[in-house]
């Protein structure tokens, strides 16, 4: 900054401007204490709140890692704690079969529910049924003792899609911050049943036998004739 | 300290200032549509990219919706480009827009971007691509991409059989929508061990890029049954480099999206299959939502999946591009 008035004549000291001395190391001073001050101001600030943080690459690792969502621990506990106790909530299958042939739409609407802008419904149901077909990866029942028509098949091969996590009305997308977690939760649902409940299916299950079966069933709008239902179990007894 | 205080009070007034411009900006009114100065509420339509027909579509369809409802569109191009969108939030919020219809170009990246807007009263609502957080948007509107994916991949098994080698071409990789596609076609073909994928490469949505893509990974592989790709804008590209390599009737193609090309390759049997996304209900629910909100309504959903249908040469007919042939 220039002083005012300009220059007009020089002293050992400063610049003499006729109206005062001008003195450059009282500025100099003045620039100094401001540098200072911001330095020490700027360096307090970063101490209390850091711009960043270095930390060793194995500590970030395990940090990430901690963060990160583990599918299998939520599902553990979503399988006991929420899952299995909520069977009591299951429409019976064959309430359900009879309530869709009557009026699919109301039905759809009193038993099923659908997952944001979507035209299928999924369902909570069980039943006691009687295995009349063992196919190579499919168990095919029927819900009366007289009856030989298919009322209700249950895959016992890999399973695919989000029946169970959509059906049972237990999760909520949008308690779920990434979608992907969301789809590691279905993907850890059906490996559960894959491992826990389809073997005694595949194991025991011969034509004749008694099954009782809770689950979930996915079906589309435009399905016309919902026979056989596709349930996917998360309970199958063989009785 | 006087000199710290002396140094840090003209920064605060401009921030001060700033934000006080921000905030005088926005004259809202309640309910008519109309701001305080007599004219229509303004409403931005931010959008990841204008160089691929479905995002030219879905912005198009969020600005004439909005319209509609009687407000201001205007549509930002962010050019796949986080510093783009950035800026083009800073400018909304400046500026005093008075909602956000938004397609991200990042999962994480996006969220601060949000949480500007929302800082400033500016609600958000996102559409096709989610950001990873749920307090920052007031509702996303998103396609089902991973059930999609876990239907296609069962008629890739279906078509290609349960052996044979492929490709996949990813989309984004910051992107949500590139791995819940990746990992619900995944959730199914994995489970042959007879289906090999020899080569998995990102070509960013990209068409261009996919036909590079695609003329690099057949010197490698030049005997492959299938490409799987994250959106049909990379199908067209890696059906472009089949063609010019000769081997379009040898190898299988999927998409993913429902464009208009693709579409109609699907019914030429030139394309095996792919997901229909509904970008114009996306883009129609998103400027409703804003209304609604604009005119008081705070109850929304915060997620809100929009289902996905295959699209094959069973089921072409009943579909156009980017919807069903009702629409």
């Amino acid at each position: 900054m220039a002083p005012a008035g300009g220059r007009s004549g020089a002293t050992s000291e400063g610049w003499s401007t006729g109206l005062q001395t001008f003195h450059p190391m009282t500025t100099a001073k003045k620039r100094l204490m401001t540098g200072v001050t911001a330095a020490v101001a700027a360096v307090v600030v970063c101490w209390f709140l850091p711009p960043f943080r270095v930390v060793p690459l194995e500590v970030a690792q395990e940090q990430s890692a901690r963060g990160a969502f583990r599918a299998a621990e939520f599902v553990e506990a979503f399988w006991h704690e929420r899952l299995l106790t909520s069977v009591d909530r299951a429409v019976d299958v064959a309430a359900l079969l009879e309530a869709l042939d009557e009026d699919p739409a109301a039905a759809r609407g009193r038993y099923g529910r659908t997952l944001g802008l979507s035209t299928t419904a999924y369902f909570f149901v069980s039943g006691v049924g009687r295995v009349v077909e063992v196919q190579r990866s499919a168990v095919v029942l029927a819900l009366d003792e007289e009856a030989t028509s298919p009322a209700v098949i249950i895959g016992t091969g890999p399973l695919f899609g989000n029946a169970v996590r959509d059906g049972s009305g237990l999760l909520d997308v949008s308690d779920f911050p990434n979608s992907q977690d969301f789809n590691a939760v279905s993907s850890e649902i059906n490996r559960r049943i894959e491992e826990d409940v389809l073997p005694v299916l595949r194991e025991e299950a011969a034509v004749g036998a008694r099954v009782r079966f809770v689950g979930c069933v996915e079906l589309a709008e435009a399905t016309r004739d919902p026979r056989p239902l596709r349930v996917v179990p998360i309970v199958a007894e063989i009785l | 300290m006087k000199a710290l205080s002396g140094n840090l009070i003209p920064l605060a007034l401009v921030l001060g200032f700033a934000a006080g411009i921000a905030g005088c900006n926005r004259q809202t009114a309640e309910g008519d549509g109309r701001r305080a100065d007599g004219g229509a509420q303004r409403v931005a339509v931010v959008i990841s990219t204008l160089n691929n027909p479905w995002f030219v579509v879905l912005a198009e369809t969020a600005r004439d919706r909005a319209r509609e409802l009687g407000y201001d569109a205007m549509i930002f191009d962010s050019q796949n480009d986080p510093a783009n969108e950035a800026a083009h939030f800073e400018n909304i919020v400046a500026s005093g827009y008075d909602a956000v219809l938004f397609n991200p170009t990042d999962a994480d990246g996006s969220i601060a971007n949000v949480r500007r807007a929302a800082a400033a009263g500016i609600p958000v609502f996102c559409m096709d691509r989610e950001i990873n957080a749920t307090d920052a948007a007031v509702s996303q509107i998103l396609s089902d991409n991973y059930a999609g994916c876990v239907a296609l991949g069962q008629y890739f098994v279906e078509e290609v059989g349960e052996e044979g080698t492929y490709v996949e071409l990813l989309g984004l990789v910051g992107d949500n929508n590139t791995w819940n596609r990746s990992q619900g076609f995944h959730s199914v073909v994995d489970r042959f061990p007879g289906l090999k994928m020899v080569a998995q490469q990102s070509a960013d949505f990209d068409r261009a890029r996919a036909l590079e893509v695609m003329e690099a990974i057949l010197q490698a592989h030049p005997d492959i049954d299938a490409v799987f790709c994250g959106n049909d804008a990379m199908a067209m590209g890696a059906y472009q480099a089949l063609v010019a390599a000769g081997k379009a009737d040898q190898v299988k193609v999927f998409g993913f999206d429902g464009a208009d090309d693709v579409v109609q390759l699907i019914a030429e049997g030139k394309i095996v299959a792919t997901g229909m996304q509904f970008p114009k209900v996306m883009a129609q629910t998103a400027a409703e939502y804003a209304d609604r909100y604009l005119n008081g309504e705070r109850d929304f959903p915060q997620k809100v999946p929009v289902a996905v249908e295959l699209v094959t040469r069973e089921t072409v007919d009943q579909f156009v591009g980017y919807g069903r042939r009702e629409e």
